[in-house]
C-alpha cells in the first residue's frame, strides 16, 4: 500500500499550520478595510414578547452612527433549511428569546455603536414563554410560531419490522429513560463578519462560516440583490463545529447595514453572543426500550426521543431525523420503532454540532446495551461482536453500507486497552468500559433538493507549471485545503509544493455544499481527484503528441514523463506541461462529484437523511477512576479506533480523533448550558466547563483502514464520527469502577455522588431486610 | 466588549498612588495584574473615573523572610513568583499549595497578591455583561433591588472566592494597608467584612501594600484543598486551607482552617483551632472539625455547583485535610 501512492497515507502538515501558529494569518476579524464601521446588535432581554414599537431615531441621531437598520429593513425571512424559513434577521413582530435580534447599528466606534444601542427604545408586551420541551409541546395556545401548533417544530414516526415481535424475541428487555443537557461548539473563534459596499454597487462579504454558498444565496434573498452583486469570501476560521454551518443572524445583520450605510461595515460577536447564536446540540430526553436475546443478539429498538429546539427551526428537522436513522447501520438490528419530535421553546435554536443529531441517543443506546449485556452475563465486547453488519449490505431504514471496519476497531481497541486483563479485574473505584459509534461520510441528499452535484472542483496549470486547484470546500480547521493539495500532487505525480489553491470565494471558485457532515473529503476529494485525472489526461495527451506516441504509453509519477517501460525519464514535469500547452492551449480541467442514486435512501418521509455514501465507524474504551467520596470521575485513558476507510494524512486523521474524544469528554463529564427560566446563567468559557488540559486524558488513536469502494482512494469521514462514543465508553467505565449508572448528562461529581449514596441506601435496606424478616422480604 | 471611559493613571511612586485615591476616593479603581478588574470593567461592573496601575511600584514585588520578623511579601508580587518561590514552598507550603491552585498559568503570570486579596465577590447572578443584568433587572449588589440567591432578605451573599486568603487565615497573618496617614497592619480576618456589597475593608486613599506571616508559622505543615470542576482556570466552589503543627505523639499543639468561597468573606472556623488544640486524631474528633467549618461555611446559590454538595465537599476536604497533616506529622 505505501508503495503504491507517494503522498498518500504519508502525515503531512497542514497547509495553513504555519500562519496559525506565527499569527500572520488573516481571520475576518483581523481584516479591516479603509472606511470601516463597527457593527452591533440590539438583543431582546425578554424570553418571549410582542414588539409593538421600535423607536430608532436618537439612535440614528448620535453623532458617529452611520446606519440603524430593524427588521423592516430586511423583512424576508429565511432558514437553512427550505421548511425552515422562520427567522428575520431582525424581528420585527416577536422576540422569541432572551439575545433574540431586534435592532442593529452601524458606527464610527464601538463605542458609539455600543452607546447608540442604549438609546434605541423598544416597547414590548411580555409573553408567557416555554422553557420546558415536555410542557411546551401540551401548549394549547400562545405558541412561538404561529404555524407551529403545539410548538412542535416536526415530529416523525418510523416503523421498520415489527417491535412488539422483537420484543418478544428477548429474553432480555431493558426500558429507560435518559438525558442529555445542552452543549455548545466553543469554538476558539467568535463569529465576524465584515461585509464591503463597494462603489459598483456590489457587496463583498468575508465571513466566519462553512457554508459560503449557503450564505451567498441567503443574502441575495434577504437582502434582494442577485447572486451576481454579492461575493462571499471565507477566510482564515478559527473552528466551527457546527456553529458557522448556517446562516448566522450577523452575517445578514452586517450585509444589511452596508447596504444601508454604503460603507464596510464589521460585526464581531462577543462571547455571550455565540452563546445567543449558538445552534449547538439540543436537551435531549430518550425514552429507549432494547431486547435481547440470551444469546445476545438484539432483537428490537424502540426509541422515543424529545428535543428542545430553541425558538427557530435551523437544523432541527435534520437532527431529530439523524437520531433515528443512526440507530441503523452500526449494528444488526431487524426491528425498530422511531418517534421523534423536534419541539420550540424560547430558548436560542439549537442545529448542528460535531456527530450531528446521533451523539445523545447513541450515549442512551451503547449505555444500555452493556446494561443489557451485564444482565445476560455477556461481556459487552462480546455484545457488539455478535451484532455486527454483514456489510456490504442495507439496512432496515435504508442505509447502504458499503465499507465496514467496526470489526476491527472492536478487536484493536479492546486490545490495546488491555481489555481482557482489566475488564472486572480492576480494583473499586477503577473502571473500564467500551462503546461504539458511527457517521456519515456527506449527506446523500444536499439540503436544497437539486441534481447539481454536491461539489466542483477546478484545476488550471500554468506556464511555469504552478497549479492551482480551485474549490468551494470551506477548509475550517479540519483539513480541506491540505486534502486538495495531497490528492492533486498524487495525482499528477508532482511535489505538492507546486499546488496552490483559490479556496471558497464565490466569484471564483465553484459550488461546493460546504463542510458540514463530514462530507468534504469524501465529496470534494472525489472531485478534486476527477479533476486532477482529467488534468492528467490533458497533460498526456498533449506530450503524446509531442512524442509522437499514444498518451497510454506515458507515465507521470514524481516530477518525471516517462515512456512505460523505460528506465530514465524523458522530461520533466515543467518540460511535459510545456509540452502540453504547446498542443492543448491552457490546461483547465473540472471534477465534480455526486453520490450515488443507491446512496440516496429510501421513499418514506423523513427518508432523505441518515443516507450517506459511506459510514465511519469508531469503537473506544475508556478507563477512568472516580473517587467515591466527590463522586468526581478522572478519565485516565481513551483508546480509540476509528474508521476511515483510508488515512489520507494519518496526521491530520489522528488530530481529528483526539479532537472527538476531547469534545465528548467535555458533555460526558462537565459541558452543559445551564437555564433558569430561558436565561443562560454560563455564557462566558469561564463558566460554561470545557476541559482544560489538565483533565485530557491520555488518548491513543488506532486507525482502521477498511477501504472504501467509493471513497477517494477509499477513505471516508475523520472528523465527527469518534465524538458520540467516547461518552458512553466512560459512563460504562464508571459503572465499572463503582456500580453506578448515570443515565444523565453531564456526569457531574454531584450526580455520581446522588447515584453512590442512593445505591447504599438500598444496599443497606436490602441487608436489612434479608436478616429482619428471614429473606423474604429479597425479590 | 469595550471599556468604560476612565482616566489611567501610573503613579511613579506609592506617595503618587496615595494621593491619586485621596483625591477620587470612590470614583478611583486600582488595577496591579487586571485578571479580575479588566473583565469586570468590560461587564461594566464598575465605572470609575480614575484607573491606578500600580504596575510602576516596583518596590511593591518582593518576597522577603528573616527568622525574626517573618514572612513578608510585597502586594504586587506575582502569583508565579510566589507560587515558585523555593522559601515559600518550603516554609510556608500550604500557602505555595493554595497560590498554586488560582487559576490557569496565565493568570498567574499577571496576577497579584494583592490582586487576590481584594477579589470582588463573585456571584452567577452578578458576573454577567450589562445585556444579561438589563434583562434581569439587576440584583442587590448592583442596579437593582433583589437578591436573586436569596429574594426574602436585603443582604447580599456574593461570595468570596479566592484562594490565597484561607491558606494565609491558616497562616494567621496580617495585611499591611498604606493610606494618607502611612502604613499600617491588622489581623488578615478583619480586613474582610463578610458583606457581598462592600468586601474589603479600606478607607479613602487607602491600598493593601503588602501581607506579614508571623516567624512562628515558618515550616508549618498545611494544605490547602479546592472544590472546583476544572484543575484549571476556575474559581474556587469551596475551599479549605489548614496548618497544623503537632508534636510527635501526634498531640496537636496549633491548628487552623480557614473556608473560602462559601460566604461574603474568607472566614476562619474558629472553633477548630480550639477544638483541636491538645487532642490527638480520631474519627470523632474529625466529625466535630468538619461540623465546624460547615457552621461557619455556608454555601448559597452563589455559583454553578449546589449547597447541598459544596457543604459536603467542605466537611469532606476538612476531615482530608486533616488526616493528611497527621499522617505526614507522623511520617
Amino acid at each position: 500500500m505505501a508503495a503504491k501512492y507517494t503522498l498518500i497515507g504519508k502525515p503531512m502538515p497542514m497547509t495553513d499550520a504555519k500562519s496559525k501558529v506565527t499569527g500572520q494569518g488573516l481571520y475576518t476579524d483581523d481584516i479591516s478595510v479603509p472606511g470601516m464601521l463597527v457593527g452591533r446588535i440590539l438583543h431582546s432581554p425578554h424570553a418571549h414578547a410582542l414588539i409593538r414599537r421600535i423607536d430608532t431615531a436618537r439612535a440614528a441621531a448620535l453623532p458617529g452612527v452611520k446606519a440603524v437598520v430593524t427588521g423592516l429593513d430586511a423583512p424576508k425571512p429565511y432558514g437553512i433549511l427550505p421548511v425552515g424559513h422562520d427567522e428575520q434577521v431582525l424581528q420585527s413582530g416577536k422576540a422569541r428569546y432572551i439575545g433574540d435580534n431586534i435592532a442593529a447599528v452601524a458606527a464610527t466606534s464601538a463605542e458609539i455603536a455600543e452607546h447608540a444601542l442604549s438609546l434605541i427604545e423598544v416597547d414590548y408586551e411580555v409573553l408567557p414563554a416555554f422553557f420546558d420541551p415536555r410542557e411546551s409541546m401540551k401548549a394549547a395556545a400562545g405558541w412561538i410560531h404561529d404555524t407551529k401548533p403545539n410548538n412542535i417544530e416536526k415530529e416523525y414516526h418510523h416503523h421498520f419490522g415489527n417491535v412488539d415481535e422483537g420484543f418478544a424475541q428477548a429474553q432480555f428487555v431493558r426500558e429507560e429513560s435518559y438525558y442529555a443537557g445542552e452543549v455548545t461548539h466553543a469554538a476558539m473563534e467568535p463569529h465576524s463578519t465584515l461585509a464591503i459596499w463597494e462603489p459598483d454597487q456590489r457587496m463583498t462579504v468575508y465571513s466566519s462560516t462553512q457554508v459560503p454558498y449557503y450564505l451567498h444565496r441567503t443574502l441575495s434573498d434577504v437582502c434582494e440583490m442577485p447572486m451576481s452583486q454579492i461575493r462571499v469570501i471565507k477566510p482564515l476560521i478559527g473552528g466551527g463545529f457546527g456553529g458557522k454551518s448556517e446562516i448566522i443572524p450577523l452575517e445578514v445583520a452586517a450585509a444589511v447595514l452596508a447596504k444601508k450605510a454604503k460603507r464596510p461595515v464589521k460585526i464581531t460577536y462577543t462571547r455571550e453572543e455565540v452563546f445567543y447564536a449558538h445552534r449547538g446540540r439540543p436537551i435531549t430526553y430518550v425514552d429507549l426500550k432494547v431486547g435481547l436475546t440470551r444469546e445476545g443478539k438484539i432483537t428490537a429498538v424502540a426509541a422515543r426521543v424529545v428535543q428542545d429546539g430553541g425558538a427557530y427551526c435551523g437544523y432541527g428537522p435534520v437532527t431529530v431525523l439523524y437520531s433515528g436513522a443512526l440507530l441503523g447501520a452500526i449494528y444488526d438490528i431487524p426491528n425498530v420503532k422511531y418517534d421523534g419530535f423536534r419541539v420550540l421553546t424560547n430558548k436560542p435554536a439549537c442545529g448542528a454540532m460535531r456527530g450531528h443529531g446521533t451523539v445523545n441517543v447513541r450515549f442512551a443506546f451503547e449505555a444500555m446495551l452493556d446494561a443489557l449485556a451485564h444482565d445476560a452475563g455477556i461481556d459487552p465486547v462480546d455484545v457488539r461482536r455478535r451484532n455486527l453488519l454483514n456489510a456490504p449490505c442495507i439496512t432496515v431504514n435504508g442505509l447502504r453500507v458499503t465499507s465496514y471496519g467496526l470489526p476491527e476497531c472492536i478487536e484493536r481497541a479492546t486490545e490495546h486497552a488491555g481489555w481482557n486483563d482489566k475488564k472486572g479485574k480492576l480494583p473499586r473505584g477503577r473502571g473500564i468500559g467500551m462503546a461504539c459509534s458511527h457517521y456519515v461520510s456527506g449527506a446523500a441528499n444536499p439540503i436544497v433538493r437539486s441534481n447539481i452535484p454536491h461539489t466542483t472542483v477546478n484545476i488550471k496549470v500554468d506556464r511555469d507549471a504552478s497549479i492551482t486547484v480551485f474549490t468551494g470546500a470551506a477548509e475550517i480547521g479540519q483539513g480541506s485545503d491540505t486534502m486538495h493539495v495531497q490528492l492533486t500532487a498524487e495525482v499528477l505525480g508532482v511535489r505538492p509544493d507546486r499546488v496552490h489553491l483559490v479556496v471558497a470565494d464565490t466569484d471564483l471558485t465553484p459550488i461546493d455544499l460546504g463542510s458540514y457532515s463530514s462530507r468534504v473529503t469524501f465529496m470534494a476529494g472525489n472531485a478534486c481527484i476527477a479533476a486532477a485525472k482529467n488534468m492528467r489526461e490533458q497533460i498526456l495527451a498533449g506530450v503524446a503528441k509531442k512524442l509522437g506516441c499514444e498518451a497510454s504509453e506515458l507515465d507521470l509519477r514524481e516530477e518525471q514523463l516517462f515512456v512505460k517501460g523505460e528506465s530514465a525519464a524523458r522530461m520533466n514535469f515543467d518540460q511535459a506541461i510545456a509540452a502540453a500547452l504547446e498542443f492543448q492551449g491552457g490546461l483547465v480541467a473540472r471534477g465534480t462529484y455526486q453520490p450515488p442514486e443507491t446512496a440516496r435512501g429510501g421513499k418514506f418521509k423523513g427518508a432523505g437523511v441518515g443516507p450517506s455514501p459511506s459510514y465511519s465507524y469508531s469503537a473506544q474504551v475508556a478507563e477512568v477512576s472516580v473517587d467515591v467520596e466527590t463522586g468526581r470521575v478522572t478519565v485516565e485513558s481513551i483508546v480509540a479506533a476509528h474508521d476511515c476507510g483510508r488515512a489520507l494524512n494519518p496526521l491530520t486523521v489522528e488530530g481529528q480523533i483526539e479532537g472527538s474524544v476531547y469534545m465528548g469528554l467535555g458533555q460526558a463529564l462537565q459541558e452543559e448550558m445551564i437555564w433558569e427560566n430561558g436565561r443562560l446563567m454560563n455564557p462566558t468559557l469561564l463558566e460554561y466547563r470545557i476541559p482544560s488540559t489538565l483533565e485530557t486524558p491520555e488518548i491513543e488513536s488506532i486507525i482502521i483502514e477498511s477501504i472504501d469502494p467509493e471513497g477517494p482512494f477509499g477513505a471516508k469521514e475523520a472528523g465527527e464520527g469518534s465524538l458520540a462514543a467516547t461518552i458512553p465508553a466512560i459512563a460504562n467505565a464508571i459503572y465499572d469502577a463503582v456500580g453506578v449508572r448515570i443515565n444523565s448528562l453531564p456526569i457531574t461529581p454531584e450526580k455520581v455522588l446522588a447515584a453512590l449514596q442512593e445505591k447504599q441506601k438500598r444496599e443497606r435496606a436490602a441487608a436489612t431486610n434479608m436478616s429482619g424478616n428471614g429473606g423474604g422480604g429479597a425479590r | 466588549m469595550t471599556l468604560p471611559a476612565f482616566r489611567l493613571e501610573r503613579p511613579a511612586r506609592l506617595a503618587d498612588a496615595v494621593r491619586i485615591l485621596v483625591a477620587h476616593g470612590p470614583e478611583a479603581m486600582i488595577i496591579a495584574g487586571g485578571t479580575d478588574v479588566v473583565p469586570n470593567l468590560q461587564m461594566k461592573l464598575f465605572s470609575p473615573r480614575v484607573v491606578v496601575d500600580l504596575k510602576p511600584l516596583r518596590e511593591l514585588a518582593g518576597i522577603e523572610f528573616t527568622p525574626a520578623s517573618g514572612l513578608r511579601i510585597g502586594a504586587m508580587t506575582t502569583l508565579t513568583a510566589i507560587m515558585q518561590s523555593s522559601l515559600v514552598r518550603s516554609k510556608f507550603p500550604v500557602l505555595a499549595s493554595a497560590v498554586g491552585t488560582i487559576a490557569g498559568p496565565l493568570q498567574r503570570n499577571m496576577g497579584t497578591l494583592g490582586g487576590n486579596l481584594c477579589l470582588e465577590t463573585r456571584c452567577r447572578w452578578y458576573n454577567q455583561s450589562q445585556f444579561w443584568r438589563n434583562a434581569l433587572g439587576g440584583c442587590l449588589k448592583l442596579e437593582g433591588d433583589v437578591c436573586h440567591v436569596a429574594p426574602a432578605g436585603k443582604f447580599c451573599w456574593a461570595a468570596w472566592s479566592g484562594d490565597a486568603a484561607p491558606a494565609l487565615l491558616a497562616l494567621d497573618a496580617e495585611i499591611e494597608i498604606t493610606g494618607p496617614a502611612g502604613a499600617r497592619r491588622m489581623p488578615l480576618g478583619d480586613f474582610y467584612t463578610n458583606d457581598g456589597m462592600s468586601r474589603i475593608a479600606l478607607a479613602r486613599g487607602e491600598m493593601v501594600t503588602a501581607i506579614h506571616v508571623p516567624p512562628r508559622m515558618a515550616g508549618r505543615r498545611g494544605v490547602y484543598h479546592k472544590l472546583r470542576i476544572r484543575n484549571s482556570i476556575d474559581y474556587p466552589l469551596a475551599g479549605v486551607a489548614v496548618t497544623m503543627d503537632a508534636d510527635a505523639q501526634g498531640v496537636c499543639r496549633e491548628a487552623r482552617v480557614a473556608v473560602s468561597a462559601v460566604n461574603p468573606a474568607p472566614l476562619l472556623v474558629k472553633e477548630a483551632g480550639e477544638l483541636l488544640t491538645g487532642r490527638r486524631p480520631s474519627a470523632e474528633l474529625m466529625e466535630e472539625i468538619a461540623h465546624a467549618a460547615i457552621s461557619t461555611g455556608k454555601p448559597l446559590t452563589t455559583s454553578a455547583s449546589t449547597p447541598v454538595y459544596r457543604r459536603e465537599m467542605l466537611k469532606l476536604f476538612t476531615r482530608r485535610a486533616l488526616e493528611e497533616l497527621w499522617q505526614n506529622g507522623r511520617a
